[in-house]
C-alpha cells in the first residue's frame, strides 16, 4: 500500500512535469530541442558510455599487471566522470571576448594536473601492492 | 555480434547491494537540487504570492551554490550507479503476459528516470558554463524536465523499496540480491568501489566549487570563473554584450523615478550627493557562482520616497540595456523597503565599474543576480 501510494505520487510529480513541457512553448523537436536532448542522454550513455567503459576495461586486464589492476579502476572511476563534467570548460564553448571574468582559468593545464595527479597515485599504489605482494 | 546477456556480466560489484548505497547519496543530491531549484525558480519569478524573504542575505547564495555543488556530485554518482544496473539493461523479456507488462512499464518509467537525470546534469553544467547548444530556453526546460525527473525517481524508489531496504539492512557482500549470474569477484572489493565513488564525488566537487566557495579557489582548477573581476567581482553580462556603453556613459544620464504623474531626473553627482549607505552583500548568480561585495549607494527606500512611493508596493526597475529578459525586473515590496537594498553607485570603495554596471544598479540582500539591475534607468512606482 505504502508503494502504490509513493508510486502514484511519483506519477503525479513526473505528470506535472510533462505537463509543463508540453504547454509552455518548448521546442520540443528537432534536432537541439528537448525530445532529442532526453534521447540523446540515454543512447549516449548507454550506447557510447557504457560500452567504451568496458571496452578500456577489457584491455586494461589484458595488459595491466595484478597489481595495478584496482588502483587503475579508482584511478578510473575518479578521473573519468571528471572529465565529463569537465568537458562545457576544457571546450569553453561559453567564453566570450567581451567577458574576460568568464571561464578564466587554463582548464587544460588544470585538467592535465588532476590527471597527472591521479595518474602518480595509481603508479604508487600499484608498486606499493606489488611490493607487498613481493613478500 | 550479437546482443549481450545478463550474464555476460559476471562482476559482483554489478550488484544491487552497491546501488542501493550510490542510489542513496544520489537519491540525497536530486532532492537537495529539487528543493533549491524550485527556491531559484521561485526567487526569478515576477509573481510572489508568498513574499520571498529578504534574510538573511546570504541564503540564495547559499541555496544556488548548494544546487551547482550537488548537481556535480551527481554526475560521478549516476555514472557508478548506472554501471552496476547496466546488465539489467539486457534481461531477457518474460513470458507471463502479466509480468511482461509490468516490466515493460518499469523498463519506461527507467528510461523516462535515465533520460530526464542525465538532461538534467548535462543542461545544468552546460549553463554553468554558459553554454547553450541547444534552440530551447534553459531555465522552463530545466524547470519542467525537473518535475520529471524527481516524479520518475519516487517511482523508481516506489518499485525498488522491498530491494533498497533489503539491500541496505544487509553488509555490503551480502549476496541475497545478487543477480544469479554475478559471481566473479572484481577488481575492487564492494567497499573499494564506494569508496573510489565517494572519492571521485568529492574531487568534482573540489574541483569546481571554488566558483562559489572562496576558500577553495585555489583547488578549483575546472571552476567555471577564478573569482576575478573588476574590483574583485566577476561579472555576468558586459556593458558590451548589453549595448550599453555609450548611453551608460552618456553625460545627459539620468535616473528616472516615476510615480504616476510624479516625476524627478537624477544625474549620477545628485544620487551621489544624496545620504549615502554601505552594505556587504553577495552577487549570487543563477548560473551557480557567487562573490560577496561591499556596495555604497543610495537607499532605494529614499529613492521611492521622493515620489512619495507607499511602502509594501513592487516597483519596476528597467535597465538602459535595450533588449533582453530582464531589461525590467519587478523590485518587491519587502526587497524594496528593506534598508540593505540599495540603488549601488560605488563596489569597494571605487566608482562601480562599467561592467558592474555604472552609473548605477541594484543590489538587493537574498536575491537572485539576474534581477540585480544593473545599469538602472528608470524606476517606477506602478499605481
Amino acid at each position: 500500500m505504502t508503494r502504490i501510494v509513493i508510486g502514484a505520487v511519483g506519477v503525479a510529480l513526473a505528470a506535472y512535469g510533462g505537463w509543463l513541457l508540453l504547454t509552455r512553448g518548448h521546442d520540443l523537436l528537432g534536432l537541439d530541442g528537448v525530445v532529442a536532448w532526453l534521447a540523446a542522454g540515454v543512447v549516449l550513455h548507454d550506447g557510447v558510455l557504457a560500452v567504451l567503459t568496458i571496452v578500456l576495461a577489457g584491455v586494461a586486464l589484458r595488459l595491466a599487471p595484478t597489481a595495478a589492476r584496482a588502483p587503475l579502476a579508482v584511478g578510473f572511476v575518479v578521473l573519468g566522470p571528471l572529465t565529463l563534467l569537465a568537458v562545457p570548460v576544457l571546450g569553453r564553448f561559453g567564453a566570450r571576448a567581451d567577458n574576460p571574468t568568464l571561464l578564466d582559468r587554463d582548464y587544460t593545464a588544470g585538467w592535465l594536473a588532476l590527471a597527472g595527479l591521479t595518474a602518480l597515485a595509481v603508479v604508487v599504489a600499484s608498486l606499493v601492492r606489488s611490493r607487498r605482494r613481493g613478500r | 555480434m550479437r546482443i549481450p546477456d545478463e550474464s555476460d556480466f559476471p562482476s559482483r560489484l554489478r550488484s544491487a547491494a552497491v546501488t542501493a548505497r550510490v542510489g542513496l547519496w544520489l537519491g540525497f543530491c536530486f532532492a537537495i537540487c529539487f528543493v533549491t531549484g524550485l527556491i531559484s525558480h521561485y526567487a526569478q519569478n515576477a509573481d510572489h504570492p508568498v513574499p520571498f524573504p529578504t534574510s538573511p542575505a546570504w541564503g540564495y547564495r547559499v541555496t544556488q551554490g548548494l544546487h551547482v555543488i550537488t548537481g556535480t556530485a551527481a554526475v560521478p554518482l549516476l555514472l557508478v550507479k548506472l554501471w552496476t544496473v547496466y546488465p539489467r539493461l539486457f534481461r531477457r523479456p518474460e513470458r507471463d503476459v502479466r509480468r511482461l507488462l509490468l516490466d515493460v512499464a518499469e523498463r519506461g518509467s527507467i528510461a523516462v528516470l535515465v533520460a530526464s537525470a542525465v538532461f538534467q546534469l548535462a543542461t545544468g553544467l552546460a549553463n554553468a558554463a554558459q553554454w547553450y547548444p541547444w534552440a530551447f530556453s534553459f531555465r522552463s526546460a530545466h524547470y519542467a524536465t525537473a518535475w520529471v525527473a524527481i516524479g520518475a525517481l519516487v517511482v523508481h524508489v516506489a518499485v525498488k523499496l522491498p530491494i533498497i531496504r533489503g539491500a541496505l539492512g544487509a553488509d555490503v557482500d551480502d549476496t541475497t540480491y545478487d543477480r544469479p549470474a554475478a559471481d566473479r569477484p572484481g577488481v575492487l572489493g564492494r567497499r573499494g568501489l564506494l569508496r573510489a565513488t565517494w572519492l571521485s564525488a568529492g574531487v568534482a566537487v573540489l574541483a569546481t566549487a571554488g566558483s562559489t566557495v572562496p576558500w577553495l579557489r585555489q583547488v578549483s582548477v575546472l571552476g567555471v570563473r577564478s573569482g576575478d573581476g573588476p574590483a574583485g567581482i566577476p561579472i555576468n553580462k558586459s556593458a558590451v554584450a548589453a549595448g550599453v556603453t555609450a548611453s551608460a556613459t552618456s553625460a545627459d544620464y539620468r535616473l528616472l523615478l516615476v510615480h504616476g504623474d510624479r516625476q524627478v531626473a537624477l544625474s549620477r553627482a545628485d544620487l551621489l550627493a544624496m545620504p549615502q549607505s554601505t552594505q556587504t552583500l553577495p552577487i549570487a548568480c543563477v548560473e551557480g557562482w557567487s562573490a560577496s561585495g561591499t556596495w555604497s549607494g543610495v537607499r532605494v527606500r529614499d529613492l521611492l520616497d521622493l515620489v512619495d512611493g507607499p511602502r509594501g508596493t513592487d516597483v519596476l526597475v528597467t535597465s538602459l540595456q535595450q533588449s533582453g529578459p530582464y531589461t525590467t525586473t519587478v523590485l518587491h515590496g519587502n526587497f524594496a523597503d528593506d534598508d540593505r537594498t540599495l540603488l549601488a553607485l560605488a563596489l569597494e570603495g571605487e566608482p562601480l565599474a562599467l561592467d558592474h554596471g555604472f552609473p548605477a544598479r541594484v543590489i538587493a540582500p537574498d536575491r537572485p543576480g539576474v534581477l540585480q539591475t544593473k545599469w538602472v534607468g528608470r524606476i517606477e512606482v506602478p499605481t
